[in-house]
């Protein structure tokens, strides 16, 4: 699904030059669970937000399920993003003006599709990750647990073919984040591709393989599976 | 989609109540403002171009030299139209107007009401619409009259006027042929009736020499006709009937109104030149208004900021953003135009009494809709384009992650937008100033006579055949101490005259202008002027003094006179001698450095149709005018008793003046206003935001003052920026208008600074509430929630 090679990511300020990916190169096959680990500033969150196709990396190919997408300017990124991927965010990222129900709803909407049929499947989803009762409900009135519910909910409506979740338990206590993984680990088995940034290991290991960065380039991989 | 927008923009304007509020009241005041002046200038841009054959109709002008200047004026011989319809076939019609002041009675009913004098001619040119009788009969005869609607009903009540009979002046009786319509706002007729030249000729008044320019001439030239054409044939109309010299050109009557100022004979600009400044003050308050919505709307943008950033995430283009925003702005601009169209209409009358002008909103006009509903869109449009473009530039990346950082420039927009908003209030507060500087000065200065209880009245009916008997009893009854007759009020000249000579004088003073008044006896005692030299006119003690003359100041020096009394001032046939001379007086404009040189004349001169009287200063006033006209009453007891007093109509002569301050003092108070909301709410965010970095400074030890200083500063080096652009740009459009007055004050260094001072001390009022509230906020609290 994911074949990068010699990806090459650089900020620069006035002063300062950081190289946030190194000729970064790994693929990701249909179906994988992959965890990203590494330490702060290591550039893991450059890595999801290419793979995102919300920033263009500065040098090397990005191959998505075959197409080349480095290049793509920002309609093209953005048609293929809504129709492919799934984002699950640390701070949920929820729009505190809409309802839960809204809120899942947003992506159908940018995708053109119609009123009866959006019902159908925000409802079905929000059935799925039992926040059905709490539709009606804006996102400030729901817990920690319960607004990922609904992100990971908003995440997936569209059917992704991959979803990208970025430390997806840092704001949750233990036993909602389990929560959370198991609901990741389900989609997986579904058949949805998914990567996920992590600083736990623990939620590391609900994955198949752990690729380790630092300095903007893999150190390791780990193959749990 | 479009659901989704209004949802979420329905509640972001309720859940930020504040903002939204300072938001559509901004708005509102900044639409309102502006809808009542496009309602004034949409009335003078419609003005006499709303008559069937308007394309076709042309006012005739003279034009002629005078003290070295061209000068161009549409007051023409009454022997003109007549003339122009029978020698030029290119003329499909012509007619004469007059305007005339008659006592109009039926029964016990009577009206002083103004009325015209026309050819029959006028009612078919003119198209006004008829609510019955027949356009082309409705003049033809001596004894006819057209009423309108209004006349006819306060004459007649509810029945039918057609065909009844109208008594004019209490000596002949007219039969009503026609009832118009009620004049619409837009016209520059003014009349109440209109009667058969015929009748004018009647009266005698009629009179076919092509040196009396006395009435005004209207044309309608066939269809096709070539108006340049015309003018070249009709140039020399006068000249080749008569010995006088004036050119004579027709005009387009659509653009009388707007462009009649005169400029070296010729026709140009004028009150257009006002509508054109209150376009712009109009598109700039609006402006300012949506400034505020752009200000506010950046400021909170880490607000929207994440929203942004999902949006995008679940697959949103910018283009469908800066859709969604400007469909919020424009939704806010719409609620906005409902305070603002209740606003115009509560506050139409009271702005159509200021502009002088029967101003209103036909609400079954599609157009207004049409109008209206592009207003809308261009306001939100407006007021949205910079924040859409702004907020839906934000990168997903930044926003979600929290590394987003606003701006912080030295120079930012809405720093930029802050300071055009109060230039522009600035302008206007200097503007203000200098208007009012301006009229107090003229109004103080000395006019020259007393016009302290001095009244003046039109001598109508039997007035004329007793007036001595009037001026006896009024100086027996002790209400009156002296009475003098003359041609017109002190306060306004009606007459002037030219081709005078006298010894010594050259031919180029042939052209020498003369304002002229009459007097039959104690002038100077009643106006109250200062005689120089010489006496005053008495034609009861020195009958000769029927062709008498007494000279102002100024017409003594430009007729270069060394020994004026005794002088024979010559016109045609008619001989005059000058009696004495007395100091320069205001007539006409206070804002003239100088007077015209003028002539008071003898009865000979004239129909002497004005009579002031001084009250006398020992009773009080509402004795004296209780016996004058109860002695009025007697001598002509079928006219009402009408008097004006000289100094109420000596203060109409600053009206217009007074009008342009109060609009500016109006537009400038609402601007300051409108300004003062965005502050207001800007600096509510700026408190919002460094609420942290006051909370460390408080620990650290800064007091409350020094916090509020530091919040202040920034808007307060903006407001004087915007002091710095905006002094030079209203001294020079305050300088440029001050040239319109010869006697005019100077722009002086204290209005600037007075200007300057005055938004200081409001801009630091508005910003000061939240910065002293944010100083004063516990520094526990804050640094805890951080």
């Amino acid at each position: 699904m994911i074949n990068i090679t010699g990806l090459e990511k650089i900020y620069r300020t006035e002063e300062v030059e950081t190289v946030a990916l190194n000729k970064l190169s790994f693929e990701v096959k249909d179906g994988e669970f992959v965890a990203v680990m590494g330490p702060s500033g290591c550039g893991k969150s450059t890595l999801l937000n290419i793979l995102g196709l919300l920033d263009d990396p500065d040098e090397g190919s990005f191959l998505f399920n075959g197409i080349e997408v480095a290049k793509f300017n920002e309609r093209k990124r953005a048609e293929l993003r809504k129709r492919n991927i799934g984002f699950v965010f640390q701070s949920f990222n929820l729009i505190d003006e809409l309802t839960v129900f809204e809120n899942v709803e947003l992506p159908l909407i940018y995708l053109g599709i119609k009123s009866d049929e959006r019902n159908k499947r925000v409802e079905e989803v929000l059935d799925k990750v039992q926040i059905m009762h709490r539709r009606n409900h804006y996102p400030q009135q729901l817990s920690g647990g319960q607004q990922q519910r609904v992100a990971v909910a908003r995440a997936v409506v569209n059917k992704p073919k991959l979803i990208l979740a970025d430390e997806p338990t840092g704001n949750l206590d233990s036993s909602n984040g389990n929560e959370v993984m198991e609901m990741l680990t389900d989609l997986n088995e579904q058949g949805t591709t998914i990567i996920m940034v992590t600083h736990s290991e623990h939620d590391a290991r609900y994955s198949h393989r752990i690729i380790r960065m630092l300095d903007g380039q893999t150190v390791t991989e780990n193959i749990l599976v | 989609m479009l659901k989704n927008y209004f949802k979420i923009a329905f509640r972001n304007l309720w859940k930020r109540k504040g903002y939204s509020a300072i938001n559509i009241l901004g708005l509102s005041i900044g639409m309102a403002s502006a809808m009542l002046i496009l309602l004034w200038i949409q009335n003078e841009l419609n003005y006499d171009r709303g008559y069937e054959k308007s394309d076709r109709l042309y006012t005739m002008y003279n034009r002629d030299k005078f003290n070295g200047e061209m000068w161009a004026w549409n007051s023409t011989p009454k022997i003109m139209a007549p003339t122009i319809k029978h020698d030029y076939p290119e003329v499909e019609d012509a007619a004469r107007f007059n305007n005339s002041t008659f006592l109009v009675s039926v029964g016990e009913k009577k009206l002083n009401v103004r009325g015209a004098f026309t050819d029959s001619s006028f009612l078919t040119m003119f198209s006004f619409p008829l609510i019955s009788g027949n356009a082309t009969r409705a003049l033809t005869g001596k004894y006819s009259i057209v009423l309108t609607q209004k006349t006819a009903k306060k004459l007649f009540g509810n029945e039918d006027a057609m065909g009844k009979t109208v008594l004019i002046d209490s000596n002949a009786n007219f039969t009503v042929t026609a009832v118009l319509k009620d004049l619409p706002n837009n016209t520059s007729f003014d009349f109440e009736y209109l009667l058969p030249w015929a009748y004018m000729e009647k009266l005698g008044w009629n009179d076919k020499y092509w040196g009396n320019n006395s009435v005004k001439t209207y044309v309608l030239l066939k269809p096709g006709a070539s108006q340049i054409a015309f003018d070249k044939k009709v140039k020399n109309i006068t000249t080749s009937h008569s010995d006088e010299s004036e050119q004579v050109f027709s005009y387009p009557l659509s653009r009388q109104h707007l462009y009649s100022k005169n400029e070296n004979g010729r026709l140009v600009d004028g009150q257009i030149e006002t509508v054109r400044l209150f376009a712009i003050i109009a598109a700039f308050i609006l402006l300012i208004a949506c400034i505020n919505f752009m200000n506010l709307s950046t400021a909170r943008s880490e607000k929207r900021a994440k929203e942004v950033g999902i949006r995008k995430v679940s697959g949103a283009l910018r283009s469908s953003l800066i859709a969604q925003f400007m469909g919020e702005s424009v939704l806010l601009a719409a609620i906005a135009f409902i305070f603002a169209l209740i606003a115009v209409q509560l506050s139409l009358p009271a702005f159509g009494q200021l502009v002088g002008k029967d101003l209103f909103i036909e609400y079954g006009n599609l157009l207004y809709w049409t109008f209206a509903i592009g207003f809308i869109i261009f306001t939100g449009v407006l007021a949205g384009s910079y924040p859409a473009f702004y907020l839906s530039g934000f990168s997903p990346v930044k926003v979600l992650k929290g590394t987003f950082k606003k701006m912080n420039a030295i120079v930012t927009p809405r720093k930029v937008l802050v300071i055009l908003q109060f230039t522009f209030a600035i302008i206007l507060i200097i503007s203000t100033i200098i208007i009012e500087h301006q009229i107090k000065y003229a109004q103080n200065r000395d006019a020259g006579y007393t016009r302290n209880n001095l009244i003046f009245t039109i001598s109508q009916g039997d007035v004329d055949k007793n007036y001595l008997l009037i001026k006896n009893d009024l100086l027996r009854s002790g209400a009156v101490t002296s009475i003098s007759k003359s041609a017109n009020p002190i306060t306004q000249r009606w007459s002037d005259g030219w081709g005078y000579s006298w010894e010594g004088s050259t031919e180029s003073d042939k052209k020498l202008d003369f304002t002229r008044l009459g007097s039959d006896a104690d002038f100077i005692k009643t106006i109250g002027v200062k005689l120089k030299e010489g006496r005053d006119i008495d034609v009861y003690n020195f009958p000769t003094d029927s062709t008498a003359i007494m000279l102002n100041e100024t017409a003594v020096k430009q007729m270069h006179l060394k020994n004026p009394i005794g002088q024979i001032i010559r016109n045609g046939d008619h001989n005059a001698h000058v009696v004495g001379v007395i100091e320069d007086f205001i007539l006409e404009s206070p804002f003239e450095k100088t007077v015209n040189p003028m002539m008071i004349m003898g009865p000979a001169s004239d129909v002497f149709g004005v009579i002031h009287m001084k009250l006398n200063p020992a009773n009080a006033t509402a004795v004296n005018i209780a016996k004058t006209e109860k002695i009025f009453k007697q001598y002509n007891p079928q006219y009402p008793f009408e008097y004006v007093f000289a100094d109420e109509s000596y203060a109409k002569k600053f009206k217009e003046q007074q009008r342009t301050g109060t609009l500016a003092t109006l537009f400038a108070g609402l601007t300051v206003f409108i300004s003062c909301l965005g502050l207001f709410g800007l600096a509510t965010y700026m408190a919002e935001n460094r609420i942290k970095e006051i909370g460390v400074r408080k620990v650290l030890g800064a007091s409350v003052l020094s916090i509020t200083s530091l919040l202040s500063k920034d808007f307060l080096i903006l407001v004087i920026i915007s002091l710095v652009i905006a002094s030079p740009v209203a001294w020079w459009a305050m300088d440029k208008w001050l040239q319109n007055y010869s006697y005019h004050v100077a722009v002086e260094w204290w209005v600037f600074a007075g200007a300057g001072i005055v938004s200081i001390v409001i801009a630091l009022a508005t910003v000061s509430y939240q910065a002293v509230k944010a100083a004063l906020a516990n520094p526990v609290k804050s640094l805890r929630t951080e």
